[in-house]
């Protein structure tokens, strides 16, 4: 048996309220390319930052060569032979395609202390030729094409192959979705030949591509690694269950407590389109209806709820909301209107974590409570106590600082805020990331009671199940374009698997 | 999620970078036309603009404003700034000033007094960085009060009183003597500016000022020492203040602590003007030369055309204003302090 | 519990460092202690404070503003030379002066999305050249019965106590009720603790930014009307070297300069600490212009002290 020139061997990595990484092993041969997916959250990602050094490991260890490694840095692991694609790019638009191939590692250029800009355009140029990309190396990557700066991103991790003595491995984070359909077969092409000397692992949504590339295909899911099969035996089908694994029953659902829509229309969405993000979304929400959007990252769901909240502007299309035509140029007018938005990151934009629990629900309402210039702090408190008691927060007091509760309380006093500032569309976005399964819970009671109050919900799972679930009807998004619209009245939910298949 | 995000920026970005091409070439060209417009328009108004001797005179004022953008420009670059250019020249100055023969001190070691301030300068530069990147203090506080304990070191030193240079051939060789009617300080100024353009081009410490300021993240990634950098060109830019000093202390005679005043804010009117960002990553030491001679001929034509003194300094507050907000790429920051 | 007992720490220690500086400073001198002399060296801190206490509000939302002594030296020559023309309306004239520079440096700040130390020294430029042209570049003298009829509500007395206390004071109280009890105040707290998150909860944060650059520019026209009336003259130049002072007053009164923590009465003991070590240098024979060096090192400390580093990943 040969030995895997990168194995990890039950790596296990949590994040605050999530465990990315659960007891995961995986190897990867010689001249190999494996392939690797999931759903969103699956640890994916997670899985190559802490091949790549940018993370380090709770437990578990990697092997290079079969040698137990501690991978430091990103600069380590390539001077260990592994090699990163990023999927945001990390090439730098202020400086040239050379400079960028070897930033960080411009020794060899050097001549009496000043670098040789003969030479390291030469030597770029080599590179270059591996990725078929004519440009010349003197030039600055922000005057490049996207997709073109994508082929210098590739350029700069092959060129770990004439660096480095030895077999490399190089990872690819999703490294075709910004290439057209010809830049894709070109890339896979150059990894064809380069396996002689190099292993790759390739991260892609594109289902097709990943059994087309690769050799092997590992399947993660919720941080655990499910299957490891062989890519001439496997259909883009079968990859879609186990990526979603379990069928859930509609106890699990809770459908009875679901609320039924009525038929007026809150918030009219007609071809709505931001260019490099989504195009043409058109949708209608109704009052006391959960409309759930799935899709990958990438799909553009998550800049579509920014658009809608009023977060960033838009370029095309048009938003009515209550049928009176609006124009969001800021969070503050999309407020006005009475939509308002549960951020992802929490600790950012839904909080302000030095302020007690009474500031932070007031934030959103606070003219409610001035009276001349002055806060009727009276009041404020009574109203924080109220809702500390509707929503069951546990904090010790309306004085405690946010900072210092969990992250389900924190969770929760952001839904009071906007409800106190009675808002009548609240978009979610990822309301149960990082809270525990407990809280998790809480939370999709507490939507459920909303909507039974006549709230409008525009939701952004963290999983299928959760949008599936608490969802009356369920859009998906693909690289940022509505594929299908699901019913999923109580009684009638779609299966996960029906929603990857236009998820991916 | 928060790295589709940045996939969305960076996609939208690249569509305005296709369509922008013609509008990024011209803020490349702006700071030259602008500065080729201006000496238009005072030719116009006053014939004398373009006299031999006058033009001589420009280069002359242009030449301890240059050395100093020098160093101001690298640290802004790096996406820093760095205050501290007055307090750290007005110790070079009165140092120099001390070490060649003068009615202070016994001490008269002729021209190494150069080599002298200059070393000065980028110990106090890298004292600047050293606090700045250990003590994790942004880079303006640090640099107003090391600025403000330079000012007053200088004055401490002295007393509140002047050192009067005696030795000439220092003046001379540094400020006051002319090969081909060109004031030695000139000459010295254009070696700066090449010093400065090496090391901005042809060194690794130059092309990772550019790597930190536009993406410190990716520079660590990279494996560039990110904290050493920083430090080190504190120091760089200190020693281009030391040369700045010891240049002053030649050109009017005397030392005394406040031999530098205003010199900050024409720097960094010059730097911004020129077409550096203050986000840094973009722009170069030939912007902020460009952006020096906007700066002198435009003082220099106020002057000609008999306007008062005092409003200069307005003027450059505006030309700040108006550069900053013309340059800034606002796509980059949402947040703004 | 830690984390608590050290904010305790942090709150009370400005103050437990202004009481043994000044307990230092009375063990070398006795006559400082007397009532004369306290009232004495705390009205001479008031002009600093009331600079000092506008700034604290931009440095509250996470900005700073480098054009307060060129705002006080203006609207000193506003004062001085529109005094015998206009008589009592020369001080609100100078204390518009305040106001309209404060919201131009929060206005090109804000809305043109410049860095705030950029946009107020560029505005600093602009409203120092005012002051010259106000007072024509000269040091204008305020006419003795000019200065007896309309300024002695700040270099009188009133029941044994300075006017200036009093005024200093009144503006303490204002401030401070400003900062704790409107919505203004909590948004500017806000701001500085997370700008995103009262952005996101559909304020308009621009607005409360430019009020508070506006408050500043306006408490350094105070501040220069009561250095004028107390030196009898207005000049371009009257508030230089009062900026390292004024900032170093507000931090080393405790507020961060990464904003969302501070407050008025914090600048105040601020400003008093750095009066007495003012006199406790001047005592043990500091002279005056080493005593620069020791604020621009206070200064970095203090701000090093004071700063809350998990806020800011990467320091520019």
């Amino acid at each position: 048996m040969t030995t895997p020139v990168l194995e990890i061997r039950n790596v296990s990595k949590s994040f605050p309220g999530v465990k990315a990484l659960d007891d995961v092993s995986f190897a990867i041969n010689k001249g190999e390319v494996v392939g690797l997916i999931g759903e969103n959250g699956a640890g994916k990602s997670t899985l190559l930052k802490v091949l790549n050094g940018i993370y380090q490991p709770d437990q578990g260890s990697i092997f290079v060569d079969g040698h137990p490694v501690t991978i430091t840095s990103p600069r380590h692991a390539f001077d260990s032979g592994i090699a990163m694609v990023f999927q945001e790019q990390s090439v730098l638009p202020t400086l040239t395609v050379a400079e960028n191939i070897f930033l960080g590692r411009e020794e060899e250029f050097l001549r009496f202390g000043l670098l040789s800009k003969k030479r390291m355009n030469a030597a770029a140029t080599k590179e270059l030729a591996k990725v078929h990309l004519s440009v010349n190396p003197a030039m600055r990557c922000g005057d490049l094409s996207f997709a073109d700066r994508q082929m210098v991103e590739i350029a700069k991790a092959l060129s770990l192959d004439t660096r480095i003595k030895g077999h490399v491995t190089i990872l690819l984070d999703e490294p075709t979705s910004v290439l057209e359909k010809r830049e894709a077969d070109l890339l896979f092409s150059i990894v064809r030949d380069l396996k002689s000397r190099a292993s790759f692992v390739f991260i892609s949504h594109r289902l097709e591509e990943v059994l087309e590339i690769s050799d092997r295909v590992y399947v993660l899911r919720d941080g655990k690694s499910v299957k490891e099969l062989e890519s001439r035996d496997a259909t883009v089908k079968d990859l879609h269950q186990l990526m979603v694994g379990r069928q859930l029953h509609h106890e699990y659902y809770r459908e009875a407590r679901q609320a039924v829509p009525s038929a007026t229309t809150v918030l009219e969405v007609q071809s709505l389109t931001k260019s490099g993000s989504f195009s043409n979304i058109s949708f209608a929400l109704h009052e006391g209806e959960v409309l759930g959007i799935a899709g990958v990252i990438g799909s553009g769901r998550e800049d579509l709820a920014r658009c809608l909240a009023g977060h960033t502007p838009f370029d095309s299309g048009s938003l009515k909301v209550k049928g009176e035509q609006v124009h969001f140029s800021a969070a503050y007018d999309a407020t006005a209107k009475g939509v308002g938005l549960v951020p992802a990151e929490r600790k950012v934009e839904g909080l302000v974590a030095p302020f007690t629990v009474a500031e932070n629900m007031t934030l959103a309402a606070l003219p409610k409570f001035v009276s001349g210039f002055r806060i009727r702090f009276a009041d404020e408190n009574a109203v924080a106590r109220q809702w500390i008691e509707r929503l069951s927060i546990k904090t010790p007091s309306t004085a405690t600082m946010v900072g210092s509760l969990s992250g389900g309380n924190q969770q929760k006093v952001v839904l009071a805020k906007w409800r106190i500032a009675g808002v009548n569309i609240l978009i979610l976005d990822h309301p149960t990331r990082g809270i525990d399964v407990g809280a998790k819970e809480d939370v999709y009671e507490l939507i459920r009671d909303m909507t039974a109050e006549g709230l409008a919900v525009i939701l952004l799972g963290d999983t299928l199940e959760e949008v599936i679930g608490l969802s009356n009807r369920v859009l998906v998004m693909r690289d940022g374009e509505v594929t299908a619209t699901f019913e999923a009245a109580p009684g009638n939910k779609p299966a996960q698997v029906d929603l990857v298949s236009h998820m991916v | 999620m928060y790295q589709m995000f940045l996939g969305g920026a960076l996609r939208v970005k690249a569509a305005a970078l296709a369509g922008g091409a013609w509008s990024k070439q011209w803020r490349r060209w702006a700071p030259v036309a602008v500065l080729v417009g201006l000496c238009i328009i005072i030719g116009l108004f006053n014939p004398n603009f373009f006299g031999g001797a006058n033009f001589v005179r420009m280069l002359n004022t242009a030449a301890i404003p240059l050395v100093i953008c020098m160093g101001v420009t690298f640290v802004i670059l790096m996406g820093s700034i760095d205050l501290s250019a007055e307090g750290v020249i007005a110790i070079c100055a009165v140092a120099a000033s001390m070490l060649v023969a003068n009615d202070f001190t016994g001490i008269a070691i002729g021209l190494f007094s150069v080599p002298a301030a200059i070393l000065i300068g980028s110990l106090v530069g890298l004292l600047n960085g050293f606090i700045h990147v250990k003590f994790r203090i942004p880079s303006f506080m640090t640099t107003l009060g090391m600025g403000f304990a330079g000012i007053g070191l200088a004055t401490a030193i002295l007393g509140g009183v002047m050192v009067r240079i005696s030795d000439s051939s220092f003046r001379d060789y540094l400020s006051l003597g002319r090969v081909f009617d060109i004031p030695a300080a000139v000459y010295i100024a254009g070696v700066a500016v090449i010093v400065a353009y090496v090391i901005q081009e042809r060194t690794r410490i130059g092309r990772w000022v550019y790597a930190i300021g536009t993406d410190e993240a990716t520079a660590r990634n990279a494996g560039i020492p990110v904290d050493r950098t920083r430090i080190i060109v504190f120091g760089i830019a200190g020693a281009f203040y030391g040369l700045a000093g010891a240049l002053s202390a030649a050109q009017i005679g005397r030392g005394h602590a406040l031999i530098s005043q205003d010199r900050l804010f024409t720097a960094i009117t010059a730097i911004v003007v020129g077409g550096t960002a203050l986000s840094g990553g973009v722009g170069s030491v030939l912007n902020s030369v460009i952006g020096v001679f906007i700066v002198i001929v435009l003082t220099n034509g106020m002057v000609l055309m008999g306007i008062e003194p005092y409003v200069q300094k307005g003027v450059q507050g505006l030309l700040i204003i108006a550069a900053v907000a013309l340059a800034l790429d606002r796509s980059r920051l949402d947040v703004v302090k | 519990m830690k984390m608590e007992s050290r904010t305790r720490l942090q709150t009370w220690l400005p103050l437990i460092v202004l009481v043994v500086l000044v307990l230092l400073v009375g063990l070398y001198d006795r006559t400082f202690f007397s009532a004369g002399n306290m009232l004495e060296v705390t009205a001479d801190t008031m002009t600093l404070f009331l600079m000092a206490s506008g700034v604290t509000l931009v440095i509250m939302i996470g900005g700073i503003d480098l054009s307060v002594q060129a705002v006080a030296s203006m609207t000193s020559c506003i004062l001085a030379v529109y005094l015998p023309r206009f008589g009592i309306f020369a001080i609100p004239l100078a204390v518009i002066g305040g106001v309209i520079a404060g919201f131009a440096g929060g206005y090109v700040s804000t809305r043109l999305r410049i860095p705030s130390f950029i946009a107020t020294l560029a505005v600093s430029g602009v409203v120092l050249s005012a002051g010259n042209w106000f007072s024509e570049t000269k040091s204008v003298v305020i006419p003795g019965e000019l200065s007896q009829t309309y300024l002695t509500w700040a270099v009188g007395d009133f029941l044994g106590v300075p006017n200036e206390i009093w005024v200093g004071v009144a503006f303490l109280l204002v401030l401070s009720a400003v900062l704790g009890l409107t919505p203004f105040g909590r948004l500017v707290r806000g701001i500085g603790a997370q700008e995103r998150a009262v952005m996101a909860s559909g304020i308009d944060v621009d607005r409360i930014k430019i009020a508070a650059y506006t408050l500043s520019g306006t408490m350094a026209g105070v501040a220069g009307i009561v250095m004028a009336a107390r030196l009898g003259s207005g000049s371009p130049t009257l508030a230089n070297e009062f900026l390292l002072p004024a900032i170093a007053c507000i931090v080393v009164g405790g507020t961060a300069i990464t904003g969302g923590v501070g407050s008025i009465w914090r600048t105040f003991v601020g400003a008093l600490i750095v009066q007495v070590v003012r006199i406790g240098m001047t005592f043990i024979g500091v002279s005056v212009f080493a005593q620069q060096i020791v604020f621009g090192f206070i200064l970095v400390a203090a701000v090093a002290v004071t700063m809350d580093r998990a806020k800011v990943l990467v320091i520019k």
